[in-house]
């Protein structure tokens, strides 16, 4: 019979068919990470026939969220998605996450004390102040705001230590001054920080400087507007005054800081650690003409060294008109697992730092480079955005940030008008 | 008809069959178009009505609060900043679009050769995608890679200065969309019979008494309907401003629509969104009728 291998064959491939499960992933990383991720999910697809992961990319930011919210709502989501531990808050007041159980978490062989505990500990506060209780994302990563810095410049300027690492800044008067010794030494703009359409890294700046003065935005889970006029104004006021004195670079988009700086154009750039892996890359390809380092954000008001920091999830959508069957289920937790343990390195190389423990304490995580430069002491620097819903990415208050403290780096008002709409912009968004 | 006692004549119920198959088929035709009208249209708009007296979330899930959305819309410091960016936006766009859509379509029509090539060359911005546009002007006009500050030396950050973000947006408006006034205003030249003017001529008209007298007047429907058109369209503006300021700086290009956008999509506001959306047509609609009495009073004079 020559039918029968064909017929055979048929019958192969419909049972395998049948018994792979697809999962549908959504992140929004775009940039160097997702490359990372995608590496990660291509590995786990090729690790195995039982499970396939489909990840689609999409729109970083509020677009992301609101895409979520209406696929929870019509019912129609993916079965695993990234998503911001700054964005929980909101996440949970809109019903759009689903707790992990420990007989979940048990079925990729996790429990929640293998991951970083503050982060863990962050989770379990949103959930409470939503009125719930459960573990409604896994954390990956931190992410941060880190100093890249170009040696062969700073060594020019006369900044560099014998150690490669810039001399000690303990001040602001202190950075102030290494920016100027940069500027009149060398010509090169100091400092790259992207503020034109990009109210994100205006954030990260402004809110490590208010934290590093001791103040905070949120009271007992509520808003608090009483340091604004104090710490919150001195911050912004020192933003302003580098940018008069064109120390940090003026109106430009976020690939045009990075551009400035990977052409060796600015000496420092401010930046999130995921744009390690564009280093990285452009060093591997030759394509950076100078010697670059990572150093944390330096604690400028004594001993604090307070810095933006938010992490991402996964987590999965709370989808009450599909529930998730089993053997669905038990792929995502598979996969969940798969990115921790296996994945957990590739993951660090987009320059985060891993919140899976065996990761972190892997020697293979703490000898990769450029990371061992910043991530130790970044990761006991790192404060997360405010526990309420208006916060965090997605939330409007980035946008808020950006329309108005925008103008005052531009010195066209000052820094207490920015601060003052600010806070008429919060007490907007609380109502 | 059921109840007449007389048997019809033979040709009579054929012709009713008739007519009955040609409704039936005017019916079919007009159907498709009525079920997406009633679809996408009616219904959404019923909809957002309804919604604006509710607490709803972004999906549509409230309760009814009865004109609390009113209320607070208008004791609201921010809608009244938007509203008013957003008159302001029409006064820079709508006159200057129908005036330099006029102009440069009488200049267009004087040209004797590459006409057809001009004019394609000043549509071609409107077949853009508005996207397409911003990113051309956010590069040409970007304060420190610019085209344009790199050739005049200026240092003025155009899209986030708080005086000059909102006029720059307006000129982007204006580059992308003057082709279609321009088009439909040669449209309206070529209409006027060439009789009229030589007997104008004949007369001693020239110039200026020529475009007043013959011109001006015999245009004028379509220069009301362009006007019309214009502000419908700015009222409605969005796109560009979410793509180039996103409201800034200081909310200084903050317009109704992008209000509805953050308090529905930012805040998940959706009954308080639909307030400011039921706000915005009402809006449009009666500035649309006064205009329309005003411009009709204008053409019977």
């Amino acid at each position: 019979m020559r039918l029968s291998p064909l017929l055979a064959l048929g019958l192969a491939l419909t049972s395998a068919a049948h018994a792979q499960t697809n999962v549908v992933f959504w992140d929004f990383f775009a940039g160097g990470d997702g490359a990372r991720m995608k590496q990660i999910v291509d590995n786990f697809n090729a690790s195995q026939t039982a499970i396939k992961v489909q990840r689609t990319t999409q729109t970083w930011g509020n677009p992301f969220y609101t895409k979520v919210h209406t696929a929870v709502i019509a019912g129609q989501t993916p079965d695993l998605m990234t998503y911001h531990l700054s964005a929980t808050p909101a996440g949970l007041q809109r019903k759009d996450l689903r707790a992990f159980s420990t007989a979940d978490l048990a079925l990729g062989g996790l429990k929640s004390t293998d991951f970083q505990a503050n982060l863990v500990a962050t989770l379990n506060t949103d959930a409470k102040n939503a009125g719930t209780t459960g573990l409604y994302g896994l954390p990956l990563d931190t992410h941060t705001f880190v100093v890249y810095f170009n040696k062969d410049v700073l060594k020019k300027a006369g900044v560099l230590g014998a150690n490669g690492k810039l001399l000690p800044m303990k001040s602001v008067a202190d950075l102030t001054k290494t920016l100027q010794t940069i500027k009149t030494k060398t010509g090169v703009t100091p400092l790259a920080l992207s503020s034109n359409q990009d109210s994100a890294s205006v954030w990260r700046l402004w809110y490590s400087l208010f934290l590093q003065q001791g103040g905070t935005l949120v009271k007992d889970g509520k808003l608090s507007l009483t340091d604004l006029d104090t710490k919150g104004r001195a911050a912004l006021q020192i933003m302003a005054d580098w940018s008069k004195d064109g120390l940090i670079t003026k109106n430009v988009t976020y690939p045009a800081g990075v551009a400035l700086f990977t052409a060796g154009r600015a000496a420092m750039m401010l930046n999130g650690n995921w744009e390690v892996p564009t280093m990285v890359d452009a060093k591997a390809k030759n394509q950076l003409k100078f010697d670059y380092g990572i150093m944390s954000f330096p604690a400028l008001y004594g001993t604090n060294p307070s810095t933006w920091a938010d992490s991402h999830l996964l987590a999965i959508p709370n989808n009450a008109k599909t529930v998730m069957t089993p053997e669905k289920l038990k792929a995502v937790m598979t996969f969940i697992a798969y990115v921790n343990k296996q994945g957990g390195n590739t993951w660090a190389g987009g320059g985060h730092i891993p919140s899976y423990l065996p990761t972190q304490a892997s020697a293979a995580y703490k000898g990769m480079q450029p990371n061992t430069q910043y991530s130790a002491t970044s990761a006991k620097a790192a404060r997360l955005e405010p526990t309420n819903a208006i916060f965090g990415v997605g939330g409007p208050v980035y946008d808020a940030v950006g329309v108005n403290f925008t103008p005052v780096l531009l010195g066209q008002a000052t820094a207490q008008q920015g601060i003052a709409k600010l806070k008429t912009a919060l007490q907007n968004f609380a109502k | 008809m059921t109840s007449s006692p007389a048997p019809a004549p033979a040709a009579v119920p054929g012709r009713a069959a008739q007519l009955r198959q040609r409704y039936l088929t005017a019916a079919l035709l007009v159907v498709p178009f009525l079920a997406l009208y009633v679809l996408f249209l009616i219904y959404p708009t019923f909809r957002v009505l309804q919604l604006s007296f509710t607490n709803a979330d972004l999906t549509g899930n409230g309760s009814y609060v009865g004109l609390q959305n009113y209320v607070r819309l208008f004791g609201e410091p921010t809608f009244w900043t938007a509203l008013l960016n957003t008159l302001l936006f029409i006064a820079l766009t709508a006159v200057p679009n129908t005036l330099i859509g006029l102009g440069l379509a009488l200049l267009i029509l004087r040209l004797n050769r590459l006409k057809n090539v001009v004019l394609a060359a000043f549509f071609l911005p409107y077949v853009l995608p508005v996207s397409v546009v911003t990113n051309v002007w956010n590069w040409v006009l970007d304060s420190n890679f610019g085209l344009f500050n790199f050739l005049t030396g200026s240092t003025v950050t155009w899209f986030q200065d708080p005086v000059w973000a909102l006029p720059s947006v307006a000129f982007v408006t204006i580059w992308w969309t003057v082709g279609f006034n321009i088009l439909l205003f040669i449209a309206g030249l070529r209409n006027i019979s060439p009789e009229i003017y030589e007997a104008a001529a004949l007369d001693g008209a020239a110039g200026w008494r020529l475009f007043r007298s013959i011109t001006w007047p015999n245009l004028w429907p379509v220069t009301s309907l362009i006007l019309l058109l214009q502000l419908i369209a700015q009222f409605k503006i969005f796109d560009q401003i979410y793509l180039l300021t996103q409201g800034g700086p200081f909310d200084k290009t903050l317009v109704l629509l992008l209000y509805a956008y953050r308090e529905g999509f930012q805040q998940q506001r959706g009954g308080y969104s639909s307030t400011i959306g039921v706000v915005l047509m009402a809006v449009i609609l009666l500035v649309s009728v006064i205009q329309l009495r005003l411009l009709n009073r204008g053409e019977k004079s």
